[in-house]
């Protein structure tokens, strides 16, 4: 199968600090592909250089086999990339539908005409219903996006996302301050994001269970560097991937 | 997951009060009065365009001066008979606004290669330089003296004699506005100016062109701007520069921020009463500017969203009381946090 | 065009120069420590020069006591400006509220004034008088001729930003003020209290404004349209890179040269050529002569 996300020696620094160092790998169609390693590792940074929001000091980025290192940002979002990010970026000051309508508006790609003259795209209330069912919560539409609790937020961050229909999801700690059950269902509504909607997944996440739980691949990333790859059975049993780790648990 | 209603009871209670307003005001007033009432209607037509970039796309733009004056002299210039050339009202307010969204398309271009307060610094330059060119240059502003001499509106051969003529003519223009502002705020200009004002970053990975949406409201309020200075020229026949100085275009954010930057209706109200205030506070003339400038920090303070923060505050509380809240629900039950 | 009105038109240059670069550098401080644009930093000095004339016209104060009364006066406005403009907004949602506070203290201030000492423009001595004529007194340079005042207003604009530049960079005082208004919560962890490091600021602000009033109230009328200078303070600190002081002190004495010499040729539109500058150098270096493009965290 072709990958639909292929990052070929990617480098990226900051003043001294080494984000990004020859990173390469791919994601397929239709996978959960892991990406871990521990604080600062360049994970976060490797998510902005795909989204564009940072450009590769050197390397190259594709999206279905097409070069798109030089891509604009928002180009790149119209191409398929969708994101979420480690802290969940709201419009603070708009009601919960206009946050979530941003989705569709990315999906149908209208422009500001088309749309100021009323044109109907994708039915998003039907849509919404469909990955509402994922979620365990209710919420009033009109409401600010300040009404719903943090873990609530980051699920429909995601959510938004799916709205965009996106070939590429890049998902940043979803875990981070959910409980368990909010967990499954972010679990769940991943797993049919990838095998239901074919949308390949990169995760970045520092819960254990989850990577090894819904990741096909990994990537393990440590100073910028790629330092293991390959299914959760073999990561785990990586010498390097295990030191890196233990490393960070004695400095911590 | 139900449907929202489609007309809230809050609009109905906006259409008539909209409606009192349109009945009672020129019943009740006329000449000088009347004449103050209009320009409260002008004024909110430019607001709209500040409710635009900063209640919509939170930036804040001095602008709004620079682009009235466009409107406002190449009215003057194309009616009042100087320079030979005495056009049709309603032609030179169509070619008001096509050359307004021309200028302020290509200024946009220009200043939004700058963020943030950079930008708002440049369009402070913006006001100062056309406001000089306003007050100096005389062959196509008149100089200090302004240009008299306009020619009132003449809409398909109906021609206002006083201002309550006037009155419902430029309540027709501020109606029309504010629906087509309210229609921007629901629709994909909308939602991607709030996403680019509450964070740049994420508004580019929703596809969002941050650059050009920028543009695109910088043009929508200059081209406002132009129809309300427009429709200024030809309803006081006559303009000057100090109609386009910097403490004026202070004054369009003030009123903006008064009815609540991002409320249509709120914009209206806002115009209207900053513009009446002077009047129904003339007996204490002396310390109007020192009550105004004290209001505008203790309306900071207490309701950064104006009047229309306030009003929708109160009716969310009212909402909640009276009926249990819609929701959505989704498909699973379970129990609500 | 011969020598000497070129270094007139650079004395006069530099001198308004000084004045705009003490504004804006007190807008940086500012920016800093609370984050927004003081849209009244040109009616503070408005008001800090007819405090100065009231000192000295008024009340006919001789110097030495004019000086700390005046010193105390702007330390006093400095404190009960941000009590009333800013500190009930320092936690607004909203952060365009605080800058349209400063508008709405801009107008207050200016209306305060006209209450005050009225709305007619009043006149205030140079400080330097010739002892015969009773006139400005005029400084002689190898036969250049140039207005004491506009000598003396460098000279105190250039110690007084000295000055402040050793207290917030180089002394440790100031430095943790600074420290302070970068992270707040880090400053009240280390028990820095902000309160007293915020009011620090806008005391110095103030008293660095207000001083520039002083300076130019002779030069100009003293009235309350005096604060419309800010324009050309926040077109320095544009010019030199929004947050850096060098480049604002620095852009600030640009635009008062450029000023200066535009009155050769337009004066009428003295305006327009400081503030096309400023726009056209915008577009060339959109980060200002020394601002550095930093990236937006993601
Ligand atoms: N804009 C930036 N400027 C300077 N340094 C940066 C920038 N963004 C990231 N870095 C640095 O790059 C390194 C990698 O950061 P990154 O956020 O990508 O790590 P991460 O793997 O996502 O860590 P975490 O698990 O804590 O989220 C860190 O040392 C960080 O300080
Ligand atoms: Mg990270």
């Amino acid at each position: 199968m072709k990958p639909i996300l292929r990052l070929d020696k990617v480098c990226k620094r900051f003043g001294g600090v080494v984000a990004a160092d020859d990173v390469t790998f791919s994601v397929l169609p239709g996978e959960v592909h892991g990406l871990i390693g521990p604080n600062g590792a360049g994970k976060s940074t490797l998510m902005n250089l795909i989204s564009g929001i940072y450009t590769p000091d050197s390397g190259k980025i594709f999206l279905d086999e097409q070069d798109i290192s030089d891509v604009p940002s928002h180009m790149r979002a119209r191409m398929g990339i969708g994101r979420t990010f480690q802290t969940p970026r709201f419009l603070q000051r708009s009601s919960i539908e206009d946050n979530l309508l941003l989705g569709t508006d990315l999906a149908n790609q209208f422009g500001y005409l088309k749309s100021y003259f009323g044109k109907k795209g994708s039915d998003f209330e039907k849509e919404l219903k469909e990955l509402m069912k994922f979620v365990d919560f209710t919420f009033d539409w009109e409401d600010d996006i300040s009404a719903l609790a943090y873990g609530q937020r980051k699920q429909l961050e995601i959510v938004r996302s799916m709205l965009s229909h996106p070939k590429v999801m890049l998902v940043d700690e979803p875990a981070a301050g959910l409980n368990n059950k909010e967990i499954d269902d972010v679990m769940a509504l991943l797993n049919y994001a990838a095998k239901e909607r074919g949308i390949g997944i990169l995760l970045i996440e520092h819960s254990m269970d989850m990577i090894m739980n819904i990741c096909e691949d990994i990537v393990v990333l440590s100073f910028g560097k790629v330092i293991g790859t390959g299914c959760p059975a073999e990561v785990s049993s990586n010498e390097a991937v295990i030191e890196a780790y233990l490393g960070r648990d004695v400095n911590a | 997951m139900e449907k929202r209603m489609k007309i809230k009871p809050s609009t109905l209670l906006i259409f008539l009060a909209a409606a009192i307003f349109v009945i009672v005001i020129p019943n009740t007033n006329e000449g000088y009065s009347m004449m103050i009432v209009n320009l409260g209607l002008i004024y909110a037509i430019a607001t709209y365009g500040v409710s635009v970039m900063l209640g919509m796309g939170g930036q804040l733009s001095f602008a709004t001066v620079s682009f009235m004056g466009v409107g406002a002299y190449i009215t003057a210039n194309l009616c009042s008979g100087r320079n030979g050339i005495n056009m049709n009202t309603a032609l030179a307010l169509v070619i008001a606004l096509l050359a307004s969204a021309l200028l302020a398309f290509g200024a946009g271009l220009i200043l939004f290669r700058l963020k943030g307060t950079y930008f708002t610094f440049a369009t402070i330059g913006l006001v100062q330089v056309s406001w000089s060119f306003y007050l100096s240059y005389k062959p196509l502003f008149g100089g200090p003296d302004g240009i008299s001499n306009i020619s009132t509106l003449n809409l398909f051969g109906f021609s206002p004699k006083n201002y309550n003529d006037w009155f419902y003519i430029l309540a027709a223009f501020v109606l029309v506005i504010a629906f087509l502002v309210e229609r921007v705020r629901r629709s994909q200009l909308g939602r991607s100016l709030a996403a680019i004002r509450d964070n740049e970053i994420a508004a580019q990975t929703l596809g969002i062109n941050v650059y050009m949406t920028k543009v695109v409201a910088f043009t929508i309020a200059g081209v406002l701007a132009a129809v309300a200075g427009s429709l200024y020229a030809m309803h006081s026949q006559f303009v000057s520069s100090d109609m386009f100085t910097y403490e004026r275009a202070t004054t369009y954010i003030i009123m903006a921020m008064l009815g609540g930057v991002n409320n249509t209706a709120g914009i209206f109200v806002g115009s209207v009463l900053v513009t009446m205030l002077p009047e129904w506070l003339r007996f204490m003339q002396q310390y109007l500017q020192l009550i105004y400038g004290i209001g505008v920090i203790l309306l900071m303070v207490f309701m950064p969203m104006g009047l229309a923060g306030l009003a929708s505050g109160f009716a969310k509380s009212l909402k909640r009381k009276l009926y249990s809240k819609k929701k959505v629900t989704a498909g699973k039950e379970g129990p609500k946090q | 065009m011969n020598i000497n009105t070129i270094v007139s038109l650079s004395v006069n240059g530099i001198a308004m120069g000084m004045i705009y670069a003490l504004m804006a550098m007190g807008l940086i401080l500012l920016i800093r420590a609370i984050g927004v644009m003081n849209f009244a930093q040109g009616d503070l000095l408005m008001f800090g020069a007819f405090v100065t004339c009231a000192l000295t016209v008024d009340l006919k104060l001789p110097l030495w006591i004019m000086i700390p009364l005046a010193l105390i006066s702007f330390a006093v406005i400095g404190v009960i400006f941000m009590f009333t403009v800013y500190w009930p907004l320092k936690d607004a949602t909203y952060p365009t509220a605080t800058v349209i506070s400063t508008m709405g203290a801009a107008m207050a201030l200016k209306e305060i004034a006209t209450l005050i000492w009225g709305s007619l423009p009043r006149s205030m001595p140079p400080l330097m008088k010739n002892p015969k004529t009773g006139k400005a007194a005029v400084l002689n340079l190898f036969g250049i001729k140039l207005q004491w005042q506009f000598v003396l207003t460098i000279i105190v604009g250039a110690v007084l930003i000295w000055l402040v530049f050793v207290l917030f960079e180089k002394l440790y005082a100031g430095r943790m003020m600074q420290a302070a208004a970068q992270d707040k919560y880090a400053a009240e962890l280390l028990g820095i209290p902000t309160i007293l490091t915020t009011a620090a600021t806008y005391i110095i602000v103030v008293i660095m404004v207000s001083t520039g009033g002083y300076m130019i109230a002779p030069i100009f009328m003293v009235s309350n349209t005096l604060g419309s200078l800010q324009l050309r303070a926040f077109a320095g600190v544009v010019i030199g890179g929004l947050g850096n002081i060098k480049g604002a002190i620095i852009g600030s004495l640009i635009i008062g040269l450029v000023e200066s010499f535009s009155t050769i040729q337009f004066s009428q539109y003295k305006d327009a050529v400081v503030f096309i500058v400023l726009i056209a150098m915008l577009l060339v270096r959109p980060q200002g002569l020394f601002g550095e493009k930093v990236a937006d965290k993601a």
